[in-house]
């Protein structure tokens, strides 16, 4: 048996190990009856492919900002002070405080 | 996917990890999904992480891009987050968010946000980017400012973090108070197999402010305890370890100092409850006397039923109160004295450990913060 190698779960992740019926188009992965997506990629594939799924919601998306775009609903959401090429460059990669910081990806912005 | 979803939880972060903002984000995420069944969790990928998966009702995409510099890649995470949010506009209830960047596309949408402040980055960013100049911090404190601003409700995890939102001009009467909780430990979690007989432990990251030094400092000064040692469990990579590692050697207790990088959190519980104490030895720095922190070690110990040494730090006494011991920060004879004490009273540790357990079992499991948040969602939802 080939086991389905789709990533799963929420906090602890693991691959979904069901019996795979298909393998992805694109990727090569081992895809169970559950993870096969309509168009038969996996689903990350298939969300790389279609960023927002369904084609429908793509037009209503493209709608919308357009409609928003020209109505400037946007205005008191938008925050206007920015960050300059100054502000930036404290940020660079070699200015961390430590270049530990940097080598497990560690991103967040508050640490805990 | 054919309708929209209702809710959101975005953060600039990398979900999951073997940090505590991880083990935050999945019971406060799970809050929010369990009301709503399902939604959009837009978080930070990386590594072995999958750029999408849907589990059930709940969709999770995270941000892949590689951007080199912090401020750009929180851009690029903002202007992602927006793209991935825009499809749900005409559905989206709620959105939940950690942080200004998380922030600023949820308030495109429209939807009700709720903003949680477990740190603000005007506080924390200098910490990691030494040459951030005074004026840029005030623009982050400002976009801060202006984010807190439109948040339905701010949640926060201590009155000393409250003091900064409301600082921040928010009315007290939109910040709420959802202390952090920790799960109880099963009665018989095993002693990890290759646990040493008698040892202090530490959990958590490596930064300065953790102050994993000040505790090497102090378990120098226990070196006549022969049969001690000192867990250390890192949730972050051995790399970051490096010059605490060689403060051990200097100091002569790199024998003695056991560590262990990124356990899987489940794994923690068995360390956690076979320790003789548990030791948080925060500094006295702004990050924690201002900004406050809410340190997810503390209550998992308690939750272990293991005496905790901690810095006498506002944030710290918040949580553990009488539950525990606490020491001056900053001081590794005060410490080592505390610890001494407390090990050559093994029956006031274990009340203490006892005490603690049952406190946190009586109102600050993850079910009370739950439920805390479910409370904020209820006020801040229109019916
Ligand atoms: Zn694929
Ligand atoms: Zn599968």
């Amino acid at each position: 048996m080939t086991p389905c190698a789709v990533t799963t779960g929420f906090f602890t992740l693991g691959k979904c190990g069901t019996m795979a019926v298909a393998g992805c188009p694109s990727c090569g992965r081992a895809l169970c009856a559950d993870h096969v997506t309509e168009g038969g990629l996996c689903p990350e594939c298939a969300a790389a492919n279609n960023r927002f799924g369904h084609p429908a919601a793509v037009a209503a998306y493209r709608r919308r900002a357009y409609r928003h775009r020209s109505a400037g609903v946007y205005q008191d959401t938008v925050w206007y002070t920015g960050f300059d090429s100054y502000d930036r460059a404290a940020f660079d990669p070699g200015a961390a405080a430590s270049q530990d910081y940097l080598d497990d990806g560690d991103d967040a912005l508050v640490d805990s | 996917m054919a309708d929209g979803h209702r809710a959101a939880y975005l953060a600039f972060d990398r979900f999951p990890s073997a940090k505590g903002s991880a083990v935050h984000i999945r019971h406060m995420a799970a809050e929010l999904f369990e009301r709503y069944q399902g939604g959009l969790l837009c978080v930070l990928g990386g590594g072995d992480l999958p750029a999408y998966q849907r589990e059930g009702g709940v969709e999770i995409v995270r941000f892949t891009e590689v951007v080199p510099n912090l401020l750009d890649r929180a851009e690029a995470f903002s202007a992602w987050a927006a793209e991935q949010l825009a499809p749900h506009r005409d559905t989206l209830e709620l959105c939940h968010v950690r942080d200004p960047w998380s922030a600023l596309p949820a308030m495109t949408t429209g939807a009700t946000m709720v903003y949680e402040a477990n740190g603000l980055p005007s506080i924390e960013l200098p910490y990691a980017w030494p040459h951030a100049a005074p004026a840029t911090l005030a623009k982050v404190r400002e976009l801060e400012r202006h984010c807190l601003a439109r948040a339905a409700a701010v949640v926060v995890p201590s009155y000393v973090i409250k003091n900064a939102v409301t600082d921040r001009g928010v009315t007290p009467d939109r910040v709420h108070l959802v202390p952090n909780g920790a799960d109880p430990a099963p009665a018989d979690v095993p002693r990890p197999p290759d646990a040493p007989g008698r040892y202090l432990i530490y959990v958590g990251a490596l930064q300065p402010w953790q102050g994993v030094d000040v505790l090497l400092r102090a378990f120098a000064r226990l070196a006549d305890l022969t049969d001690l040692d000192l867990v250390i469990c890192s949730s972050v990579s051995p790399n970051r370890a490096r010059p605490l590692r060689r403060l051990a050697d200097r100091l002569g207790v790199a024998e003695r100092v056991r560590w262990h990088y990124q356990l899987p959190h489940d794994d923690i519980a068995g360390w956690l409850a076979h320790a003789e104490l548990s030791v948080a030895p925060l500094t006295a720095c702004d990050r924690n006397v201002e900004q406050g922190c809410s340190p997810i070690k503390v209550w998992e110990s308690m939750a272990a039923g293991t005496a905790v040494v901690a810095s006498d730090l506002p944030v710290v006494r918040e949580v553990l109160g009488e539950y525990g011991r606490l020491v001056p920060p900053d001081r590794p004879a005060e410490l080592a004295r505390a610890i001494r004490v407390l090990l050559e009273y093994p029956q006031v540790c274990r009340d203490l450990g006892e005490n603690a357990r049952k406190h946190v079992l009586a109102g600050f499991t993850w079910k009370h913060a739950r439920a805390r948040l479910a409370d904020v969602y209820d006020l801040v939802v229109r019916h």
